[in-house]
């Protein structure tokens, strides 16, 4: 499987050097970050020009505030930047364009509710929705929105691998607590969906695609009770979904946790055989990822 | 009435739809307006998802008039979630008659899109849900609508302060917009059925999952805004068979009502679709203001052209707090 998806993604790689989601599309900062990670994790990589290329296309948009943005069309600033930090913070690239996203990273906030709200809603006779503490600061995908569990993970990711170039109290400032966000947001049980917990009362259940992110975010507390309880819940939701994505980041989290994810990897091949993932960029950069040591590139 | 009175109120409301321009008080633009005198709304029989889904459907869009041969059909879904003990997303097999009928029809292409709110993971969404096994059959291409190419659209109404969205390129090369819900009460919007079914629209790329961006704008603003502001004519086909009550539109209970509701007036497929729920389209927020402007939601203006929806309707539960939804005005 691996020579197949390693063909796939250099055939998908547009004449800009970036990725589009699917092949056809145009070139967006998560796909072309994973892209370039996948290749970047092969041999003789420094030799190979679509990782060159690929740094150009990121280098080149990242806009002037540090940020990069979506892309495919999109040229506001964006959760992406994350991604794009993460796929240039070991590769030649200059620093000062590092520490620019890092900085902008470290300027952005999940917003909360206004007191108002906060009031209107306390006062009500309601039963209340959510049971979030919405104290609690981590990332949003736009500006002026809630704080969720994917970007905050990409940016505490991003933000553990260069921390040496920032402030080092700016970062522990927004990395404490956003890992008491990411915790807060925990399912009953342990594991992690987009960010909620339950509504009205009713459970939702975690996704083993965000549950590995949340762990490869908060890998420096592998001993936490909540670590080891989403582990196993990752395992059991990683066993019944099929998927790219789902069985990419299930096995690079165990991986990074030094369990064995020979499984996962064996189903991850059986699915590539089956659907080549829809062709979606960011499962086959994720499926060339899981195998071998490469989960290394995602360790803080 | 008499025959001055009617003139004068006539007159009035022809100039509707340029008050916008001049009425600061009016959230939409003179362009978003497209209510018409009255509207027409097909309720068809369908017990199962079992054989015959097609000629239902057929028989459906048959009854519109509308022009399919030679267009390019985007088939919009409720694929949100998946949960193998729910009753979530719209049945693959309502999707599979629709292709099949717009194929039938003579349409150039049939896409099936979809942006799911949720959960990201396109590919297991739409493997346990079989809606993948239905596309790869027919042969028709899937577009996963949160990562698609993006073109940045002025919204036509301000019911948010969104101003712009970014919409999915594919939409812009369609030539007709097939929202195809699933028939279910909403703990945030109180019914959600083809107008809500448009937040699948809005890439995730951008704006996240659960397209949060929405929610803090404000849900009832957004469906409004998005539905003003959509490039393409619009077409219901709503999955009323098994639908979802209490706590929808992932946690609810099912609930069978045995129908396909149909139509091209979004907000009037929306209020009968409502009223088989026996739910007060005039209470639902997000009805009473498109109600304004992009459609009909009273009785007397929408046209039963199918089955009397009185006699399918059931009595959905609601969670506590559209409870008011419950209070029939119409």
């Amino acid at each position: 499987m691996l020579d197949e998806a390693i063909k796939l993604l250099n055939q998908g790689q547009n004449p800009d050097g970036g990725w589009g989601a699917v092949p056809g599309k145009q070139s967006n900062t998560e796909s072309t970050a994973l892209g370039l990670l996948a290749l970047r994790s092969l041999a003789d990589s420094s030799e190979n020009p679509a990782v060159r290329k690929a740094e150009h296309w990121l280098s080149s948009s990242q806009r002037s505030d540090g940020s990069w943005p979506y892309g495919a069309g999109a040229t506001a600033a964006s959760w992406s930047t994350a991604l794009a930090l993460i796929a240039l913070s070991d590769s030649g690239v200059e620093g000062e364009r590092l520490v620019r996203a890092g900085n902008w990273i470290l300027a952005q906030e999940g917003s909360k509710p206004g007191i108002l709200a906060k009031l209107i809603l306390a006062l009500s006779f309601q039963k209340k929705a959510v049971h979030l503490n919405d104290d609690l600061i981590g990332w949003s995908w736009t500006p002026s929105s809630f704080s969720w569990v994917e970007p905050t993970s990409y940016c505490l990711i991003a933000l553990k691998k260069i921390k040496s170039r920032l402030s080092a109290k700016a970062v522990k400032e927004r990395v404490d607590q956003a890992e008491l966000m990411i915790y807060d947001r925990m399912c009953e049980g342990g594991g992690w969906n987009y960010g909620n917990t339950a509504v009205y009362g009713d459970p939702l259940w975690p996704y083993p695609d965000i549950t590995a992110l949340a762990l490869i975010a908060l890998q420096n507390h592998k001993e936490r009770t909540e670590n080891q309880v989403s582990l196993r819940v990752l395992s059991k939701t990683a066993a019944i979904t099929d998927s790219g994505l789902a069985l990419g980041w299930s096995s690079i989290c165990l991986a990074l946790y030094g369990h064995d994810n020979s499984e996962l990897r064996k189903r991850l091949e059986e699915k590539f055989v089956k659907t080549k993932f829809l062709g979606e960029t960011k499962a086959i950069a994720l499926s060339i990822l899981a195998a071998g040591d490469r989960s290394r590139l995602f360790r803080v | 009435m008499n025959r001055r009175g009617f003139l004068k109120t006539s007159a009035i409301a022809s100039l509707y739809p340029l008050l916008g321009a001049c009425n600061e008080e009016l959230r939409w633009q003179k362009s978003a307006y497209i209510k018409q005198k009255s509207s027409r709304v097909a309720v068809l029989a369908a017990a199962s998802y079992g054989n015959g889904l097609r000629e239902i459907i057929i028989r459906g869009i048959k009854l519109f008039g509308l022009e399919i041969s030679g267009k390019r059909i985007v088939i919009k879904p409720n694929l949100v979630e998946f949960d193998p003990k729910g009753v979530i997303n719209t049945h693959p097999a309502v999707v599979e008659a629709a292709i099949d009928s717009f194929k039938t029809l003579g349409a150039k292409e049939v896409l099936v899109a979809e942006g799911p709110g949720h959960r990201r993971d396109n590919e297991y969404l739409l493997t346990a849900s079989g809606l993948y096994d239905v596309v790869k059959d027919h042969r028709v291409t899937y577009v996963d609508l949160n990562t698609d190419n993006v073109r940045l659209r002025d919204l036509k109404s301000s019911f948010t302060n969104l101003k712009q969205l970014y919409l999915p390129e594919t939409l812009f090369n369609a030539d007709l917009l097939v929202s195809m819900p699933k028939l279910k009460t909403h703990h945030w919007a109180g019914v959600t059925v083809s107008m809500k079914n448009m937040f699948g629209v809005v890439p995730g790329a951008i704006y996240g999952w659960p397209k949060n961006a929405l929610h803090w704008a404000g849900i009832v603003g957004s469906i409004v805004d998005i539905n003003s502001s959509l490039p393409i004519p619009r077409f219901a086909i709503v999955d009323g068979i098994v639908g979802m009550e209490g706590d929808g539109p992932l946690q609810g209970q099912q609930k069978n009502s045995g129908v396909l509701v149909l139509g091209d007036d979004l907000v009037a497929v929306d209020a009968t679709a409502a009223r088989l729920m026996t739910i007060e389209p005039q209470q639902v927020k997000y009805l009473n203001l498109s109600g304004e402007f992009l459609g009909n939601l009273e009785r007397n203006k929408i046209e039963q052209i199918g089955e009397d929806p009185e006699r399918y309707q059931q009595d959905f539960k609601v969670i506590e707090r559209f409870s008011y939804l419950k209070k029939i005005i119409s």
